[in-house]
């Protein structure tokens, strides 16, 4: 019993780390159809901005936070502006383009920070374990799911409860008409790639105590991130929250048989097959071309 | 207006061989002016990674399959010639009838039967080929049967890439894992030897280059190659008029899986090893990148494409100058490539020749 739970736990726990990083990504392809290759490497700057912010200003994990998210929200908007903007119309080709822009950030933290591991600290208040349903677990993946809930939870209420996601949704469904009703698609555009691009930030500066932090980190994430949008269906929230918890207890239980890699690769091979036979997504209910 | 034909030839295709024709005549010229064998080796190695991204303009550019997987057929082509070759060699650890040295590492005690028909190079030459074609073949009718398109075959290819990928690693007595296999033997074939710094294996990438490129021209010129044009443009349309889509765009699939193979096998034989980064993800999406610098439609651009950026890539990265920034001036260009250029270096010929019409007429 002790081991189905612990199981379980550790499935939530790897699935909500998922969700954190995919959410970002979920907005982004969602409502623009991009697919941000350089998702990652938003991570990964959130995680170098978390370790430069502790490592030059003695700043907390938490506490830098505030400064990562809208840091690397402004960088968003500046790609989306500078480059994102002339490729709506070119979905695929945005792959590439957003690759390169991930090279060249990756680059250029290599030549500022150097390109060996770096290590941030976790913050002293979440080092012990908590007691779960008699099995403990590490204070900080608790909070790493709570985190995630909450934030979750503000995105859907951005998207579904405030004038901007209003806006954000009408943009999405048809752009000529939402600009006849005076709305600046342009703006709205930009600023949902920042905030997704925000949101990733702050994944990677979460997921930075937990791993080691590299030039390279964001590669492996994005391409999981990929997967669960895509699986949970596009424009659906829950769906890529359900598709995070779903390959995340997938991954548990097939590690806790097997070994990692061959979960890994079930897992992938379930993707596979469940795109082929759902390619709209297993959480999407309603089918608009 | 009536066509010119040249010998039953169209213009435009007249032309193109032409220029596919004085491109492999310059790759054949190369070596008379290029004494140096580690050079010729680093030319041999770009004009193997010109076939991939060649193979890749062939789904991709012509059918419109985004295979972010390219580097499966590549890498698999690559590890069926390593091992033939690492059967060849006389390891300095050896277990019972020459058992690989990694094996022997790992405490294999028997040759595992998959490896037993590489001793046959017949047998090897085969299973390059045919390993990739297979299962593109599969994985293709899997894909195109279910009529997934667009981005969802990217998906698909690039997870299988990622399976691939997880189970060498992970089967480390039998594909030597992390390392790949090393320390092979030279490429034997017709009583040449193919030492990977000479001439000869020069001349055998070359050789292989240029036959798959003309017979790569040749299928983009039959029926089956215009059908596939149009699935590329209209999906449903063609659906419509009755053609089997799936059937035409997996043998796309499967026709650049073959010379994704083929080019697998000389990437062993030129660099002498095979290993399980052929198979990584940053490879394939390379591959991808060249094939759109050249030029996604145009076969020869795909391939210059690669051989351009792979040598700037090279010849940047020693220079002391751009050491530590050629990686982000290789970003700047692809970024600037997609944007003004969606065709590539290719599209920048089209360009100049409509220029040029608009002054004639």
């Amino acid at each position: 019993m002790e081991l189905v739970i612990q199981n379980i736990l550790t499935g939530i726990s790897l699935g909500s780390i998922l969700l954190l990083i995919a959410l970002g990504l979920a907005i982004i392809y969602g409502s623009m159809g991009v697919i941000n290759m350089a998702h990652g490497e938003f991570a990964m700057l959130g995680a170098y901005g978390a370790w430069s912010l502790n490592h030059f200003f003695g700043l907390g994990t938490l506490a830098s936070l505030v400064f990562i998210f809208f840091g690397v929200a402004l960088l968003g908007l500046i790609v989306e502006r500078s480059v994102i903007r002339y490729l709506y119309n070119r979905p695929l080709d945005t792959i590439l383009a957003t690759w390169g822009i991930g090279i060249m950030l990756q680059q250029t933290v290599r030549l500022l920070a150097g390109g060996e591991l770096r290590y941030v600290e976790m913050p002293p208040l979440l080092t012990g374990t908590i007691n779960l349903f008699g099995v403990s677990v590490s204070g900080y993946r608790v909070f790493i799911f709570l985190f995630v809930v909450a934030l979750f939870a503000m995105t859907w209420l951005l998207m579904y409860r405030t004038k901007f996601g209003t806006k954000l949704r009408a943009v999405v469904q048809n752009r000529d008409i939402a600009m006849c009703f005076g709305i600046n698609a342009d703006r709205i555009y930009g600023l949902t790639f920042a905030y997704g691009a925000g949101l990733a930030g702050l994944a990677g500066a979460l997921i930075a105590p937990l791993k080691s932090v590299s030039p390279e980190m964001g590669t492996t994430y994005v391409i999981d991130a990929f997967f669960v949008v895509v699986l949970g269906g596009v424009q659906s929230l829950f769906g890529t929250a359900a598709s995070a918890l779903l390959l995340g207890e997938m991954t548990a239980w097939l590690g806790f048989y097997w070994n990692d890699t061959i979960a890994k690769a079930v897992v992938l091979l379930v993707i596979i097959v469940l795109i082929r036979f759902r390619p709209q997504g297993l959480f999407s209910f309603k089918v608009r071309s | 207006m009536k066509q010119k034909k040249i010998f039953g030839l169209s213009r435009r295709t007249a032309i193109q061989i032409l220029v596919y024709g004085g491109a492999c005549a310059a790759l054949f010229a190369l070596p008379l002016f290029v004494g140096n064998d580690f050079l010729l080796n680093r030319y041999s190695r770009y004009l193997v990674l010109g076939m991939v991204a060649m193979a890749l303009s062939l789904s991709w550019g012509h059918a419109g399959i985004l295979n972010l997987g390219q580097g499966l057929s590549f890498g698999l082509g690559s590890y069926c010639m390593a091992m033939a070759l690492k059967l060849r060699t006389v390891p300095v650890h050896t277990g019972s009838d020459g058992l690989p040295d990694f094996m022997v590492w790992n405490n294999v005690e028997h040759l595992p039967w998959f490896w037993q028909p590489f001793h046959s190079m017949t047998f090897t030459l085969l299973a390059g080929i045919f390993i990739p074609v297979l299962l593109a073949a599969f994985i293709g009718w899997f894909m195109f049967k279910g009529r997934v398109t667009g981005v969802f075959v990217a998906i698909i290819t690039l997870a299988t890439l990622v399976v691939a990928n997880l189970l060498i690693i992970d089967q480390q007595p039998f594909t030597g894992g992390f390392n790949g296999i090393t320390d092979l033997a030279q490429f034997k074939m017709f009583g040449i030897e193919f030492d990977a710094y000479s001439k000869s294996t020069y001349y055998l990438v070359a050789a292989c280059l240029t036959i798959c490129l003309f017979s790569c021209l040749a299928l983009t010129k039959s029926k089956a190659g215009l059908i596939l044009q149009a699935i590329r443009d209209e999906e449903d349309r063609v659906r419509f008029f009755g053609y089997d889509v799936a059937a035409y765009k997996s043998l796309a699939f499967c026709v650049s899986a073959a010379v994704a193979g083929i080019a697998g096998m000389l990437y062993t034989i030129v660099m002498e090893f095979a290993s399980p980064t052929f198979l990584g993800v940053p490879l394939s999406l390379s591959i991808v990148i060249w094939c759109a610098v050249g030029g996604r439609k145009s076969l020869l651009g795909a391939t210059i494409g690669a051989i351009v950026v792979v040598g700037m890539q090279g010849a940047l990265s020693e220079s002391a100058l751009f050491l530590n920034t050629w990686t982000l001036i290789m970003g700047a260009v692809f970024v600037l490539v997609v944007l003004f250029l969606p065709n590539g270096l290719a599209g920048l010929v089209e360009i100049f020749q409509r220029r040029i019409a608009k002054k004639d007429g």
